[in-house]
């Protein structure tokens, strides 16, 4: 194994985001109202030299008011789900670990539904509710997993399982008796998607949160990957055990609820990615981290241009495909490993 | 090839589409969407994976005329109307509206009674009445329009159905990206009527909004008057037989049924109640309602609900007291007169039979017979 360093890590980051930004220019060509090259490259320019006016208003509704906008929602929401996916399985000592698997995601659903039943005029209700319900879950299913004092890795996967389907059965025990308000455009939650557009003042928020409960994680990195062979063994190296898990499971309900907030639960993403990372990049969480951000950025663009393309003019959830194509993936991934 | 709906799809869809969420338009299959589809799609994929692409998904053509068509139309700005719909949104609507795009088929049949299907630009895989809505261009299904192509078209309004097709998430976004988004919310016949009206109004049709409200009030009035003091059936609307689901008594379509001298069983705020079957045994409804425009599919549901224990112990199923009523109960659109008429023909045989001079018209739009009547055959043949 190299010995990683600062150039190495900001290398694998630039060929990463050389990929990412082709696959923005992709997703932002493809979508049910056809869109040339030319016309793209076109438009483009005038946005990077600040003429926004001279364009045709049809494409800055298009390409700048719709399919931008969702390709950035992507990429957070992406991002946030893979680190906190890869910070997960360190804490948990458990390739499994995914704030979907562990019902983190629908815990997060589940503020987030009961926000928009109760407090549906308070500005950002939505997301911190979204937050307490997946901190909450996380905290739930840690003691859950717990036997004799140690966390046991299988038991911690079923809590983990079983919450998210008790979860589930909540959301869809509020859909079917709330009185009086439009829920109908709940499934969503249960689901994953992006369609909805959102205010830029959300998306600012998202951001500012995303970059912190990254950063967070990031500087408990190093202790990270001490704490993967074993939490005794952490401590007696000198790793404040307490204080990394708290900042982590913090941070790491942080991002999730923020993803959840705005795009329901989405699967996979966040158990995958950082699988492929590892495999590509070795599993250094110096260097695991910032690649599971944009390598999740990556895949949950790629999936959402999917799920707008493939069935026009009609969208799929994006949850949907990243189920299908993550389920697969992931045994191959598991048969794999057991060679 | 002809979009074939199961009956009440639309509606069970609404209430669990979560099964079917984003999936609507496999309800109208056809070799041509199917390859424009997998052509669609081999084209991303091969777009992914290749960085570089032909000129362009020329398949989405179809949906979506170039955006740069119809930019220099109006040179001038044009005047504003400000309202607020029925979701108490407040909706600055350019005058006079050149181009509509429909989200609902409520919307699409109250456009072509209105008389305005010229400037309708475009409307849902679901809009199926009149047939010529059909061949119009079409957005995705009312549950998940493609807002890329309701944008392209440059609506000067979008119209949506509130609690009957579209939800609010879409109005919302619609807001952002300011296309002016109109949505009706009736949750009685008056509520039916006004939003009609009112329709007119924002359209700038107001005077056929009129007659066309006036009229079909003067019916509902003429049906109410025939129907007297008759006690009203009592019946079970069914718009799912597995699971259950009826309806609550604050839609338009209990309503309906009232105005046909008819009341739901079901006591309950909830629009789209899961119902228990045993306490349908236990109230034994006097008829079961099936909204459908393929009354043979009814008929081979009900040969399978007669077998079935809980089912085969509801006397109005005995004895065979069922009506089956056109689809266009389920729109908050004219049509509903239509279908109200024909429940209480159905449901009030004895007070129709009387006086058969007397009868009311069959008003129903071209190429279109109402709902035959299964319970009750002499009455369908006079």
């Amino acid at each position: 194994m190299k010995p990683l360093t600062l150039h190495r890590v900001l290398w694998t980051c630039a060929a990463l985001l050389a990929v990412l930004f082709a696959m923005i220019l992709v997703a932002l060509k493809v979508g049910a109202v056809p869109i040339s090259i030319t016309d793209l490259a076109l438009n483009l320019g005038r946005v990077i030299l600040g003429r926004r006016a001279e364009m045709q208003s049809d494409y800055r509704l298009i390409v700048f008011g719709l399919r931008l906008p969702r390709i950035v929602l992507g990429m957070m929401v992406g991002g946030a789900l893979s680190v906190s996916g890869a910070s997960f399985q360190a804490l948990l000592r458990n390739p499994l670990a995914d704030p979907y698997v562990l019902g983190v995601s629908s815990g997060g659903a589940v503020g987030a539904i009961l926000a928009l039943i109760l407090l549906p005029q308070v500005a950002l209700a939505t997301p911190f509710a979204a937050f307490l319900g997946a901190i909450a879950t996380i905290a739930a299913v840690y003691f859950l997993g717990r036997r004799r004092g140690q966390l046991d890795s299988t038991t911690l996967l079923l809590a983990g399982i079983i919450s998210a389907s008790f979860l589930s059965a909540v959301i869809i025990f509020l859909m079917t008796t709330t009185v009086g308000r439009d829920l109908r455009g709940m499934p969503f939650w249960l689901m994953g998607d992006l369609s909805a557009p959102l205010p830029e003042s959300l998306h600012w928020i998202l951001l500012a949160g995303l970059i912190v409960g990254i950063g967070a994680i990031y500087t408990t990195a190093a202790d990270l990957n001490l704490i993967t062979s074993g939490e005794r063994e952490a401590m007696h190296l000198g790793v404040d055990v307490t204080r990394v898990k708290l900042v982590v499971y913090v941070s790491a309900s942080l991002l999730t609820g923020l993803a959840v907030s705005v795009s329901g639960a989405i699967g996979y993403v966040g158990l995958l990615v950082p699988h492929v990372m590892r495999m590509l990049f070795g599993s250094d969480y110096r260097l695991l981290i910032p690649t599971s951000a944009i390598g999740g950025a990556i895949a949950l663009l790629l999936a959402d241009t999917l799920a707008r393309t493939v069935a026009l003019p009609t969208e799929l959830p994006v949850g949907a495909v990243t189920a299908m194509v993550g389920a697969p993936l992931f045994i191959y991934l598991l048969r794999r490993r057991l060679r | 090839m002809e979009p074939h709906f199961s009956r009440g799809a639309f509606l069970f869809w609404m209430k669990l589409n979560f099964m079917r969420f984003g999936f609507e338009t496999d309800f109208e299959g056809g070799a041509q969407r199917c390859a424009r589809r997998l052509r669609i799609a081999a084209e991303s994929l091969a777009a992914l994976a290749l960085l570089s692409f032909p000129a362009g998904a020329q398949g989405a053509q179809a949906t979506a005329p170039p955006p740069a068509q119809t930019n220099a139309e109006n040179p001038k700005p044009r005047a504003l109307l400000v309202v607020e719909d029925d979701w108490g949104r407040r909706v600055e609507i350019p005058q006079p509206v050149r181009r509509i795009v429909s989200l609902a088929p409520s919307a699409t049949e109250t456009v072509y009674a209105l008389g305005l299907q010229d400037r309708l630009v475009a409307d849902t895989d679901f809009c199926d009445f009149p047939p010529e809505a059909k061949k119009l261009p079409k957005v995705g299904g009312p549950f998940t329009p493609n807002l890329e192509v309701v944008v392209s078209l440059k609506p000067d309004v979008v119209l949506l159905a509130g609690n009957s097709a579209n939800r609010k998430e879409t109005a919302d976004a619609l807001d952002l990206l300011h296309v002016p988004a109109y949505a009706t919310n009736a949750k009685t016949i008056d509520d039916v009527l006004a939003s009609i009206a009112r329709l007119g109004e924002v359209l700038g049709a107001a005077e056929q909004g009129k007659a066309l409200t006036d009229s079909l009030r003067a019916r509902l009035v003429e049906l109410r008057r025939k129907l007297g003091v008759a006690p009203p059936a009592r019946v079970l609307f069914v718009v799912w037989q597995d699971p259950l689901i009826s309806i609550g008594q604050e839609t338009y379509i209990a309503d309906a049924l009232r105005w046909a001298d008819a009341e739901s069983v079901i006591e309950t705020k909830l629009d789209w109640p899961h119902v228990s079957l045993e306490e349908v045994v236990h109230l034994q409804p006097d008829y079961l309602v099936f909204a459908s425009d393929h009354p043979e599919e009814v008929t081979s549901i009900l040969t399978g609900l007669r077998k079935l224990p809980g089912w085969r112990d509801l006397k109005a199923l005995q004895e065979n007291r069922v009506a089956i009523v056109s689809e266009a109960i389920n729109r908050p659109a004219p049509r509903i007169v239509d279908a109200i008429e024909d429940v209480a023909r159905q449901l009030h045989p004895e007070i129709f039979a009387e006086s058969p001079h007397a009868s009311l018209p069959r008003r129903t739009h071209e190429g279109r017979s109402p709902a035959r009547q299964a319970a009750t055959p002499a009455e369908a043949n006079p």
